[in-house]
């Protein structure tokens, strides 16, 4: 009997069937003879086509059983042709782990969709990875994949970025623990078949009492094919292939399948022809839908063979990285447990087939050598075979008990109130609703909604719902690891690095690494890499509990979260940039400082960090020389703060250091003072400049002051820039900070800002623009700790002068911005407890020290003895004494000041003259 | 009787569907039920072809297909059903549906209220009766529950958690021991309940936490969730459903332009959205912006068109009912509605056109209207 006389009897049943319910059946009629067309025409292909349906456990079994009988001498796979180098490296995984390839330069792909990544997940359970591992411990079968390379998948298909956001938006709806493992990458797989044609999946479904189409594909195709023969297993899967491919795809969809099989069809007769291979010695595993193509070059009867497109530029980098059957689920959009379920079968038929799976771990050893199921000599048993309910093994029921029985414990333990009762109700409701829905005996989705039916209540008790509970106990997830040899260099280099730390870095659990750098000096490496791997990823990937990193800071214990096995697609991920930690850190450094967007902020503090995490100096200084370029660019004081006080701390840390400040440094110190001195004007003038920026400026100039000038800056910069400001009207708020500045320099007294501010407190129209005043007083504290004084005094004032009404509604405020600025507020506290009494009875006799200030000081000369007076008056007749002493210290009195002017700028300020005399005075009794 | 009743039951009003399916069922019923569970299913969401009836069955209830798989599996196995839900899911015409195809009866029906008793729940006297012959079966007034015991139907509970817990648990009883004692009488002072009886019970979400259920009463009913349904496909198909049964009682059909349903689900998945995001009761409608809603909205824009209108549906009527149906709370609601229509609406018209144009205009002016 040949498959011919078989299907046509097959195809007269459908006609018969098609005829019966349309009166013009020529359509369907059609339609059915191209399914029955689609089956005569793989099974009369010399090649065998093997269909495959992805993560099926049928297709898996199959594969097992036709490899250990008629081993090929070729396979060719539908899967990406440039991920066939990885396939070496899965000897040291745990699956399911995925091929992975990433691009991060192209110029055809849209710059801000990069990178880009796909992957291609591989679980046990499946015929692929049957196939792969098959060809690993075989040598002598060679593997071919033969579909298009990953570049090609964003050349033909558009659809690909809108996935992925799709992907997207469902990560933020459904959080599910392990599901995040692929990222954002478009996913491939052998053999999809999922309908994307809506409405015929709808009607799929609803005929079929199912809810996804991987139940419905369960239900009606696996469990039916898995114990088929092999003849049956690839009439079905082509029929099925056929039907869902003709029905159930879009045309947009077949689009792609077209270039597609095209390409895989060149690719086979291409390396059919270079290695003279027979069509008979090889096999092509690919998706039941594509053994139904259209495509000319389709058979290896026909030598028709496309011309390839070309490759675009961008550059593609490949690896492995690890997966999980809830990254497999979201990444291909089936509902939550399907790979579990499927790896279930898998091992359940397994066990009652006595057949042992190829294994890349243990060497391959057979039990039972499998006989290739032979067709049937009955020429009904297609069409009855597709009619009839499959049989099911005796072992269902006691599963189901167990089922029963374990997901009642399962749920006490999180919480719920179940007892024996609940494990005979879902018993009973899984027979029901397996009754209802037509089925021989209950699936494991029947199962679940009779759990979800007898236990959910109106609360989820704790963090599991029944539904989540369910799907732990029909198997849970599992994920993948990709084993040592199989990483890339850079995650090899940092898994030695931290081999000190004595943790399972493979592991997908916390491990918590304790240093003690004083016993185990050995370990201070590893918390240098722990700490660059906390930079790059934040709390994601190491997660310090206690430790610290900052600038001179020598740590002596430190203790470690190390989550590095559960997020090893990251670690992967970074090889793909560079060879090692420091290199890739150091790429991100500078991409980051040297963005278009970079602030001299941003790249401050990417050299500081790069300091931090010890990087290398040159990074440093370059960072820090494209901070000054930035910085003399800058016409706002926005990060005039950030700036300053990064500044103050570094160059304290290079003090500290043997080689001093480095060139960097001192240039961007004489570059911010000058830059920001000139800046003062403007700043003080701009309305949009708030007051903290103008005192994170004013920090830079004095506190770095004094260095500054050391290294050639000239005050008068200062003292222009603040001329120059002055000249302009001063918002209150701003005015405390021009006058601190000028009190600074010794251009503005005490007094006078005593009296101006004493005129507010008295009068009542401009008391209200007091606080504003006050504002820039205090945040001058900043840089001028001397000013506290007056501010306690000024406070003091308003508390003891401004009335309660008003003062209380200032005090929030106050407060607020009191506790904004922490700094600030320790040289005030420092100062009033210093003002103040400390006891109570000190206040008895108290007076506040800026009234006493009010009281004239006794002038020097009225302390003057008589003898002085009279060395003073010498000296002022004949200053020649005066001036060489002036010439001594450096000063050209004689020349630079008339005799008069010298004259009356002594007698206006007596105290140099009588200093002098003193000093004469002790050198001649002395004498 | 038709012509009379505004409102019949769904088994007077489906006696034509549910004699065939009864004739047409071949399959073993769970004791005392008129259909097998696979028909009553039939019967809710309707035939498909590979049912392979001679007629087809109309879809009455619309959702997850597995909810109503999982209600009828409760009601045939020990456990009562506790349908819960936000208010206008349809969880009560569900419960109609049911009992009307499991036992052809869906009116003995107790509304829960903050003021019912447990005599409402179990029996109440004849006060002359018993003043003029003493206590007896004769003076016992049963409750809607206490007859569905003795005829093997399906007992109704409505708004459940609105009950007291002492009236609740009086259900423990009834639930378990499947008989209600009456001790003021001597002999035959147990009614038993025939097989068959069981009990649907309708329970509120937003009222949970009122008189929430004892663990006692918890675990004798199975909980099935009946969500909001926010697919639009399914939305439709609801409110094209229930408007055309609704105004059949006016005796006249509508027809609904598909531009302007559309208008309606947008406007309501927005509403849903916006009220999600909301922080405060304050900044959120009151009304729950269920289907039930929808379908109020569209019935008053329809009636108001046809008796009041141009007999025409216009995007305008459809947003005067709109605001007219969603804004109860005065100011609050008022001020929600406005900045929600002239920010999303507005939007909306400014970007598709078209029938939101009117629609736009129509609920400000209804909103100016109901502001003076």
């Amino acid at each position: 009997m040949t498959h011919t006389e078989t299907l046509s009897l097959l195809n007269e049943q459908l006609l018969s069937a098609a005829q019966a319910f349309a009166e013009d059946a020529s359509g369907l009629s059609d339609l059915l003879t191209r399914f029955v067309q689609d089956v005569e025409r793989a099974m009369r292909e010399p090649l065998d086509i093997f269909p495959v349906c992805h993560h099926s456990p049928a297709s898996a079994l199959h594969m097992v059983r036709r490899l250990q009988t008629q081993p090929p001498k070729v396979i060719y796979m539908e899967l990406c042709e440039d991920m066939l180098p990885l396939i070496e490296n899965l000897r040291d995984c745990k699956l399911p782990v995925a091929l992975h390839a990433f691009a991060a330069e192209s110029s055809t792909l849209p710059p801000d969709a990069l990178p880009v990544m796909v992957v291609a997940p591989l679980t046990e359970a499946s015929a692929e990875y049957q196939a792969i591992a098959y060809c690993l411990t075989h040598p002598e079968t060679e593997l071919v994949f033969v579909d298009r390379a990953v570049d090609y998948i964003f050349q033909w298909d558009d659809d690909w970025k809108r996935d992925l956001e799709q992907l997207e938006a469902e990560d933020e709806a459904v959080e599910r623990e392990n599901a995040g493992l692929h990222g954002t990458a478009v996913g491939v797989t052998v053999g999809e078949l999922m309908p994307t044609f809506d409405e015929f999946l709808h009607f799929l479904l609803r005929n079929s009492n199912t809810r996804y189409f991987a139940e419905w594909w369960d239900q009606y195709v696996e469990r039916a094919i898995i114990n088929a023969d092999y003849a049956t297993y690839k009439q079905v899967m082509v029929l099925v292939g056929s039907l869902l491919r003709h029905l159930g795809r879009h045309t947009e969809d077949v689009r792609v399948d077209l270039l597609r099989e095209r390409y895989m069809w060149t690719r086979i007769k291409q390396h059919m022809h270079q290695h003279a291979i027979q069509p008979h010695e090889a096999m092509y595993i690919c998706g039941a839908a594509h053994v139904g193509s259209e495509v000319e070059e389709f058979g290896t009867s026909s030598t028709l063979i496309w011309e390839l497109p070309p490759h675009t530029d961008t550059r593609w980098l490949y690896g492995l990285i690890p997966s999980s059957f809830a990254a497999i689920e979201r990444q291909f959009s089936h509902p939550a447990g399907t790979v579990s379920l499927a790896e279930g079968t898998w091992d359940k038929s397994l066990k009652t087939e006595k057949i042992k799976p190829f294994d890349l771990k243990k060497p391959d050893a057979v039990t039972r050598k499998p006989t290739l199921r032979e067709m049937t000599r009955n020429p009904h048993v297609l069409a009855e075979f597709l009619t009839q309910p499959p049989a099911y093994a005796a072992a269902d029921k006691e599963q189901l008990l167990q089922w029963c029985v374990q997901i009642v414990a399962l749920a006490r333990k999180n919480g719920y109130l179940a007892s024996t009762a609940d494990s005979i109700a879902i018993y009973e409701t899984a027979i029901l609703l397996a009754q209802m829905r037509n089925r021989q005996h209950p699936t494991p989705y029947d199962f679940q909604d009779a759990a979800i039916t007898c236990l959910e209540k109106d609360r989820t008790p704790k963090k599991r719902t029944i539904a989540h509970l369910c799907q732990i106990l029909l198997g849970g997830d599992r994920v993948g690891t990709v084993g040592y040899a199989s990483l890339p260099p850079l995650a090899q280099d940092i898994y030695d690095r931290l081999a000190p730390l004595e943790v399972d870095l493979f592991a997908k659990t916390n491990q918590r690494a304790l240093m003690d750098f004083k016993t185990r000096p050995d370990r201070r490496a590893c918390s240098e890499i722990l700490w660059k791997l906390h930079y790059l990823f934040g709390n994601l990937v190491v997660r310090p509990i206690v430790g610290e990193r900052k600038l001179g800071h020598i740590p002596i214990q430190e203790s470690w979260d190390v989550l590095i096995g559960k997020h090893q697609r990251e670690i992967i991920q970074l090889g793909y940039e560079g060879v090692t930690l420091e290199q890739v850190l150091e790429q991100r450094m500078k991409a980051l400082a040297f963005a278009e967007n970079a602030t001299a902020a941003i790249a401050l503090k990417t050299a500081e960090d790069a300091l931090i995490y010890r990087i290398s100096p040159r990074l440093v200084r370059e960072l820090g020389l494209h901070a000054i370029t930035l910085l003399k660019q800058e016409t706002s004081a926005t990060d005039a703060p950030d700036i300053f006080q990064r500044a103050r701390r570094l160059v304290h840390y290079y003090r500290t250091q043997p080689g001093g400040l480095p060139d960097w440094l001192e240039a961007l110190i004489t570059t911010g003072y000058a830059h920001y001195a000139a800046m003062l004007p403007q700043a003080f003038a701009d309305m949009g400049t708030r007051p903290e920026q103008i005192a994170g400026m004013l920090g830079f100039i004095f506190t770095l002051e004094s260095l500054a000038l050391a290294l050639g800056c000239q005050r008068n910069q200062l003292l222009l820039g603040l001329q120059g400001a002055a000249q302009n009207e001063i918002p209150p708020d701003k005015l405390g900070l021009l006058w601190t500045s000028e009190w600074l320099l010794g251009l503005r007294d005490i007094a006078s800002m005593r009296e101006f501010l004493t005129q507010i407190l008295s009068d009542a129209l401009r008391l209200p623009t007091l606080p504003q005043y006050l504002n820039g007083f205090v945040l001058a504290l900043n840089f001028a700790p001397g000013i506290a004084q007056f501010v306690v005094e000024l406070l003091s004032h308003i508390f003891g002068s401004v009335t309660d009404n008003t003062l209380l509604m200032w005090l929030p405020s106050l407060i607020l911005q009191l506790r904004q600025h922490h700094t600030i507020l320790q040289p005030l506290i420092k100062e009033a407890s210093v003002v103040f009494p400390t006891s109570l009875q000190g206040f008895m006799n108290w007076q506040s020290p800026w009234a006493e200030t009010r009281t004239p000081v006794p002038s020097l000369q009225t302390t003057i003895s008589p003898q002085l007076a009279e060395v003073r008056d010498h000296l002022l007749v004949a200053p020649a004494a005066t001036h060489a002493i002036a010439a001594w210290l450096g000063l050209d009195l004689a020349t630079s000041l008339t005799d008069t002017t010298v004259n009356s700028l002594l007698r206006a300020y007596p105290e140099s003259t009588n200093a002098l005399a003193t000093f004469i005075d002790g050198k001649i009794i002395r004498a | 009787m038709s012509d009379t009743i505004l409102r019949l039951p769904a088994e007077a009003k489906y006696a034509d569907e549910l004699d065939f399916l009864a004739s047409a069922d071949r399959g073993q019923r769970p004791a005392n039920w008129r259909l097998t569970p696979r028909m009553v299913r039939i019967f809710v969401l309707g035939s498909t072809p590979a049912d392979k009836l001679e007629y087809p069955i109309a879809q009455k209830w619309f959702g997850d297909p597995a909810i109503v798989e999982r209600a009828i599996v409760t009601l045939a196995s020990d456990r009562g059903l506790l349908l819960i839900g936000d208010p206008g899911t349809g969880k009560s015409w569900l419960a109609e549906l049911l009992a009307a195809a499991i036992c052809g009866n869906s009116t003995y029906v107790v509304q829960g209220t903050a003021g019912t008793t447990e005599d409402q729940i179990k029996y109440s006297w004849n006060v002359a009766l018993v003043i003029a012959a003493g206590q007896s079966l004769n003076s016992l007034i049963p409750s809607p529950i206490m007859t569905a015991m003795q005829q093997g139907a399906m007992g109704r509970f409505e708004e459940l958690t609105r009950c007291t817990s002492d009236v609740q648990d009086a259900l423990i009883s009834i639930m378990s021991e499947k008989y209600v004692a009456i001790p003021e009488l001597k002999d035959d002072n147990t009614v038993f309940a025939r097989s068959g009886f069981n009990l649907i019970a309708t329970a509120n979400s937003r009222d949970r936490g009122v008189n929430d259920l004892s663990s006692a009463l918890k675990r004798r009913f199975n909980f099935v969730h009946i969500p909001i349904v926010t697919n639009k496909k399914q939305e439709r198909e609801i409110i094209l459903f229930r408007t055309q049964e609704l105004l059949q009682r006016q005796s006249f059909s509508v027809n609904v332009p598909p531009t302007l349903l559309d208008v309606l689900l947008q406007t309501f998945a927005d509403l849903r959205e916006v009220s999600n995001a909301a922080t405060s009761e304050d900044t959120r409608l009151e009304s729950s912006l269920s289907t039930a809603e929808q379908i109020g909205v569209l019935e008053d824009a329809v009636l108001y068109s046809n008796y009041f209108g141009e007999s025409q549906l216009t995007a305008r009527l459809v947003a005067r009912s709109l605001v007219g149906t969603l804004v109860r709370r005065l100011p609050e609601d008022i001020v929600v509605m406005s900045k929600f229509w002239n920010s999303v609406i507005a939007k909306r018209s400014e970007e598709q056109r078209g029938d939101w144009q009117d629609f736009l205009v129509g609920g400000q002016e209804a909103m100016q209207t109901i502001q003076k």
